[in-house]
């Protein structure tokens, strides 16, 4: 069973990502900001990596950044999952070394979609 | 505030404009207070009725995603009746998703109000203290200015805030994999 890191810092965002994933067989582990998110992926191995972008204590930007400085997450997909839509934030997150960029509110049968995907 | 007394007629018009000031200011700052009562009396209820969703989304998801492992280890053949429950579920979490962001609409609303009515406060307070020279012109248009100033200062951080907040609603739901 593959395991999927989903970090918000809303509950019912992570409510929503976590039924969608579970309920098509994934496993999902939870963190509330970027801070918890790289101290989860660190110690769990994780198959990807669902983030926000805008979190108290570390962004989902700085996220990707750190994760990517990790021999184990080099190549682990990586998706921002946010309300921020803007061009110049996309490219940001493909500089950082994000996989892909979806925009909040999600379509669930399209985040499993992705998800199948860059899991492939 | 120190009259302009036996000042010049200017002297007393650039007063009584100040205290215009004063008074649009602080009805103004009234009004905000009552959007923000309103708006936080909005977050409440909305609050509550996504916190009662939640609690009946919760208890019908955990059923069907344990119900669906049970059915997939004892090999039972309800994939498709679960399919059907699940994809009402899945709109259900469209909806539930929007209740969260205008959650935080409503949070970004209520700072920019905040700050504001923090501005208005700080430019009414510039009228508290006496001027040195009531009858001279100069200092009520300097303390006029010095009000305007601030306000002009809220509104800009208003805008400041909107335009970084601003989310295109056509992107809603958009994938760009790289």
């Amino acid at each position: 069973m593959k395991t999927i890191l989903a970090v918000d810092d809303s509950a019912t965002m992570r409510e929503m990502v976590a039924f969608v994933l579970e309920s098509a067989g994934y496993r999902v582990i939870e963190a509330e900001d970027g801070a918890q998110g790289l101290d989860r992926a660190t110690s769990t191995s994780c198959d990807l990596v669902i983030t926000d972008q805008n979190m108290p204590n570390m962004d989902g930007l700085t996220l990707v950044r750190s994760l990517r400085e990790l021999r184990d997450y080099k190549s682990v997909p990586i998706l921002l999952l946010t309300t921020e839509s803007s061009d110049s934030m996309k490219a940001q997150g493909r500089a950082a070394g994000a996989t892909g960029w979806l925009v909040k509110p999600f379509d669930p049968a399209t985040l499993l979609e992705v998800v199948q995907k860059v899991l492939r | 505030m120190n009259r302009a007394g036996n000042g010049s007629p200017e002297a007393k018009d650039a007063e009584q404009a100040a205290d215009l000031l004063v008074t649009v200011a602080s009805t103004l700052n009234e009004r905000l207070a009552l959007t923000a009562d309103e708006l936080a009396r909005s977050q409440t209820m909305l609050r509550e009725a996504s916190n009662e969703l939640m609690t009946a989304f919760r208890g019908a998801a955990d059923r069907i995603v344990a119900a669906q492992r049970e059915d997939l280890d004892t090999a039972g053949g309800k994939a498709d009746e679960y399919g059907v429950v699940l994809d009402h579920l899945y709109r259900a979490v469209q909806h539930l998703q929007s209740h969260d962001l205008v959650n935080q609409l409503i949070d970004a609303q209520k700072m920019r109000v905040d700050k504001m009515r923090e501005k208005l406060g700080e430019a009414i307070s510039l009228a508290t203290p006496p001027v040195r020279d009531p009858g001279g012109t100069e200092q009520w248009i300097e303390r006029s200015r010095a009000m305007l100033d601030c306000i002009v200062a809220g509104i800009q951080q208003i805008d400041d805030d909107a335009k970084g907040a601003r989310t295109d609603k056509r992107s809603a739901g958009s994938v760009d994999l790289f």
